[in-house]
């Protein structure tokens, strides 16, 4: 050997090498368990919707009780990454809390979405004021809030659906999405549905909102800028300002009664809505119902209606049915509504159109 | 940038290698290739995010550079975020260069040897501190507290004719300036090492000749430092402003995430970093091509600045050897 | 000049006049405090991560599986995170260092003054100003829109970000290296990739193992590269080639918007946790560059 320093320098060199990248490439899947046919294994990738965010992190340790070698991951990021991300096909489900708007039905390619309604559940008109737990709202006052119109806590508009409150000059900070957010859509929907006249940013997942207010990413964001700056108020879903401390408002519904945000008056809203052939249906501004609050609403999981794989479409069908099955027993304790009875009957009679 | 030069040209005698082993020829390409790759690099980012990028430059043609960033009305004018990016990092710029400039002529012209080396510790443990590590702390942390000073300064001046809609109310923890402060903190690291680096530079025989003559510190440094090291220093400053323009994550933690082009630095903004890192996951289509297309701005503008600056100090460093 | 004993008061004629003194006074005052006003940030910084990491931060808490964010810190923990980062930190190293060893050895012993080299030499230092989050995109654009996230891409965004560092830090320690060592091995007969690996290699070996160092300290908390290459997820993926991934500083990331004191605390925790690693890395290249490196400046 001519160079049996350089040999045995390359040989340590490669050794070390193949030792690193083996180490970093070696895998240890889950086996499944023995002797049970029904045992699928596999990971399934889901982003989406942030209201549904507990939800799906609170099943998915669930689950793994009754499918352990299921790994499911909900990454979050707000419905618009999770329509984003379905067209793309990075995940296998997104959480969606509206349907595909028309100006990204073009990402889908005509493939077929099937609309699976998980959960229901307020948005909270939340605030933070120290020494006001209980401050009542109507549509037109959170429209002119959030458009920037009312800019301090002891405006009129404010003192006089409060009777009796000693509101301070605190400036309001308005504390809103900064990622696109089925929230968004739901609210803007809100106010566009109740107080036409009055609000005039229209309905979307991105709103083009005052210059002065606060985004923030994904509904803890908001929850997180509301909790931190004094004179903030924000829209929040309910499990999230439940879960954060928040305070949240009374908000005045179609009947004229004001509504604390609560599991009850969701579902009272849930079941008015007249729900479509697709599933999809919309619970906000429920007429017909004293009971109902006004800013309720729902979301999906959004799956492609062909699967490219048997694999796929069998992990989907097992865990989309368990969220539309025992799944939904989680809810309440976590602030959400369960789905209305028909509703999830409806859903768990489409998971037979998953296809491969 | 070390300053020495060594030329490692010192070649094998001919005689004995006529034609040189495949061994030795082939560790040439390798290290050719391995240098190449550093152009590949940089001539592939050019490409592959302009590629990206075209939709937006299109779609929106001259209009690139409006006010307006409006996704759902299928707006995107780069403006609010051009600017957004220049105050930040100009607010970093003013508030962090007295500072390192003071720190690096601390250590080279009043601190014995002995106590440099733990002040340099200090400069090089700012350093690194992550980023995420100065967001988190930027959002939990320091724009709760800040929030409380902007709030006196605020109510201060509000009315007042030049500082009133500068400083005034209302004001928000997460603002231009929060970012710019957590800016500049990270940077002051980067200007410090590279000032002190030119500054050491400066012969001992003119600062001498100063002190022989009866100047004070100060004038000394004056009189002879600053000359001859201000292009050196100009070119680390350019080199602080454009880590400054670029850096991410501490800033779309602290900035507000409002895409708005004000004079009120204590306001929620908006800059080009933090709008691709925040809504980059979700955009499709052209919104995903006009924040491609900031990311491609933004590789220009530091790529720009990098250019100068080192062209400025290599043509300081030259001037001062000739000297 | 000697003082004229003439009951002149003495100093007169070699002290400044007092104006100027006081003037040199405040500029040294200004200068240490503009020491103090680092210092304390610093220090502020430190000291939070501290205080509210270490509560969170213990065995378990390293290697348990990431909890719903709403669950209190004690429960769960960061490990995944903490695999990802080694994980994928740990691939970006292998492929940068020896890329930019090698391309350190062309510019400084085969590139020498010609105009390629010193032209490589200047985009390798304007290379390390391209903003990190440039380099997430362009790895997305030429990777994960072909191939999909994973470990990989981001350690290709990382390995990216390291490249220019480690050349310009080993380019400067084999500059350092005396000529007389190359050419004495030239006079045995040596040719020149020999003299490179076998003399000039370990000559600077520590130089280059703490520039290394430095590098993957750097590396291990940057978080914007990994936005769009590695899709941030909460379960731990051993296989660092393919699906996605996460990493301490995406963690960081995810939880410094979360209104949960539990999140919170983890990313405190996880954030002590990241300081320490580049911390430990920055004092193990001190130490090195301290004992074994032969030519220092």
């Amino acid at each position: 050997m001519r160079y049996p320093h350089v040999h045995r320098v390359t040989a340590v060199a490669v050794t070390i090498g193949v030792t690193a990248l083996s180490l970093a490439a070696c895998s240890s899947p889950a086996k499944p368990g023995p002797g049970s046919s029904s045992q699928l294994s596999g990971t399934l990738n889901a982003s989406g919707s942030t209201f549904q965010l507990t939800f799906q992190q609170a099943a998915i340790q669930t689950f793994k009780s009754v499918q352990p070698s299921i790994t499911v991951n909900y990454g979050g990021g707000g419905s618009g990454k999770g329509r984003t991300d379905l067209s793309s096909g990075t995940v296998g489900f997104a959480g969606s809390d509206s349907p595909i708007p028309s100006d990204e039905m073009s990402n889908f390619k005509g493939k077929t979405v099937l609309y699976f309604p998980v959960i229901i559940g307020p948005i909270t008109v939340s605030y933070n004021l120290s020494g006001h737990t209980s401050l009542k709202m109507t549509p037109t006052v959170i429209a002119d809030i959030f458009q920037g119109k009312i800019t301090k806590w002891n405006d009129p508009a404010i003192a006089q659906i409060n009777p009796g409150a000693k509101l301070p000059s605190t400036p309001i900070t308005i504390a809103r999405r900064s990622d696109s957010s089925g929230t968004t859509a739901n609210f803007s929907l809100f106010l566009q549905d109740a107080v036409p006249s009055v609000w005039k940013l229209g309905s979307s997942s991105t709103i083009n909102w005052p210059a002065s207010s606060r985004g923030g990413d994904g509904n803890g964001g908001v929850a997180q800028i509301i909790k931190s700056t004094p004179g903030a108020i924000g829209y929040v879903d309910y499990a999230d300002a439940k879960a954060s401390g928040l305070t949240y408002a009374s908000v005045q519904n179609a009947a004229g009664d004001y509504i604390a945000p609560s599991v009850a008056g969701a579902t009272a809203a849930a079941q008015q809505a007249t729900v479509a052939s697709n599933l999809t249906f919309a619970a906000v501004w429920a007429h017909n119902s004293s009971t109902a609050y006004p800013i309720t609403y729902q979301s999906w999981d959004l799956v492609f209606a062909k699967q490219s794989s048997k694999k796929t479409a069998d992990l989907l069908k097992a865990y989309l049915g368990y969220l539309l099955g025992n799944g939904q027993q989680l809810l309440t304790s976590l602030s959400y509504a369960p789905l209305p009875a028909n509703i999830d009957a409806k859903a768990k009679a489409q998971l037979s159109k998953i296809t491969s | 940038m070390s300053t020495v030069t060594q030329d490692h040209q010192a070649a094998p005698p001919s005689a004995l290698s006529q034609r040189r082993p495949l061994g030795d020829r082939s560790f040439q390409t390798l290290a050719l290739a391995a240098g190449l790759l550093v152009l590949v690099i940089l001539v592939l980012i050019a490409v592959s995010t302009s590629q990206q990028a075209s939709s937006w430059f299109s779609h929106e043609g001259t209009k690139i550079f409006s006010k307006t960033w409006n996704p759902a009305a299928g707006q995107f004018g780069a403006l609010s975020f051009i600017y957004g990016t220049a105050i930040t990092a100009l607010i970093a710029i003013v508030l962090s260069v007295p500072v390192s400039l003071g720190i690096a002529l601390l250590l080279t012209e009043v601190v014995p040897r002995r106590w440099s080396r733990p002040i340099v510790s200090v400069i090089d443990l700012l350093a690194v501190v992550p980023s995420v590590v100065w967001g988190l702390w930027g959002i939990l942390v320091f724009a709760p507290w800040i929030q409380h000073i902007y709030a006196s300064i605020g109510s201060g001046v509000t009315g007042v004719p030049v500082l009133g809609p500068l400083f005034g109310a209302p004001t928000s923890g997460a603002s231009f300036f929060t970012a710019g402060i957590i800016l500049a903190f990270m940077i002051t690291p980067i200007i410090t090492s590279l000032s002190r680096e030119v500054i050491a530079t400066v012969p001992s025989i003119d600062r001498e000749g100063a002190y022989a003559l009866g100047a004070t510190r100060l004038e000394m440094i004056r009189g002879v430092v600053m000359p001859h090291s201000q292009g050196g220093i100009v070119g680390a400053v350019l080199l602080g402003l454009g880590r400054a323009m670029g850096e991410t994550i501490a800033v779309a933690l602290v900035i507000g995430a409002s895409a708005t082009i004000t004079p009120h630095l204590f306001a929620p903004g908006y800059n080009m970093p933090s709008v691709i890192a925040n809504e980059f996951g979700e955009a499709t289509g052209v919104f995903r091509a006009g924040l491609m297309g900031l990311g491609v701005l933004l590789f220009v503008f530091t790529i720009i600045l990098n250019v100068v600056a080192r062209w400025i100090v290599a043509r300081s460093a030259r001037r001062g050897r000739g000297a | 000049m000697a003082a004229v004993s003439t009951g002149q008061p003495k100093a007169d004629l070699r002290e400044p006049a007092s104006w100027r003194r006081t003037k040199n006074r405040i500029t040294t005052v200004l200068m240490v405090l503009s020491l103090v006003v680092v210092i304390i940030p610093l220090g502020f910084v430190l000291y939070t991560v501290i205080a509210k990491g270490a509560s969170a931060i213990s065995w378990s808490f390293l290697t348990s599986s990431i909890p719903p964010s709403v669950l209190p810190v004690g429960i769960g923990g960061i490990g995944p995170a903490v695999v990802g980062t080694l994980e994928i930190t740990g691939l970006a190293t292998v492929m940068a260092v020896p890329l930019g060893i090698l391309g350190a050895i062309y510019l400084n012993e085969y590139g020498g003054r010609g105009p390629l080299a010193r032209f490589i030499g200047v985009m390798a230092d304007v290379m390390t100003g391209v903003p990190s989050i440039v380099m997430g995109l362009f790895i997305y654009s030429i990777w994960v829109l072909h191939f999909g996230y994973s470990g990989l891409a981001g350690a290709f965004a990382l390995g990216a970000l390291m490249l220019p560092i480690v050349i310009r830090s080993t380019d400067e320690m084999l500059r350092l290296v005396p000529d007389s060592l190359r050419e004495g091995s030239y006079a045995l007969g040596a040719t020149k990739a020999r003299v490179t690996l076998t003399v000039v290699l370990p000559a600077a070996v520590g130089g280059i193992v703490s520039g290394a160092l430095l590098a993957v300290a750097r590396a291990a908390g940057e978080t914007a590269p990994l936005l769009f290459t590695i899709l941030a997820v909460t379960s731990v993926n051993t296989n660092v080639f393919s699906g996605p991934n996460t990493s301490l500083p995406s963690q960081i990331f995810a939880n410094a918007s979360s209104p949960y004191v539990g999140a919170q605390g983890r990313g405190w925790g996880a954030a002590l946790t990241l300081i320490a690693i580049a911390f430990i890395l920055m004092i193990v290249a001190r130490v090195i560059t301290a004992r074994f490196a032969k030519y220092t400046r």
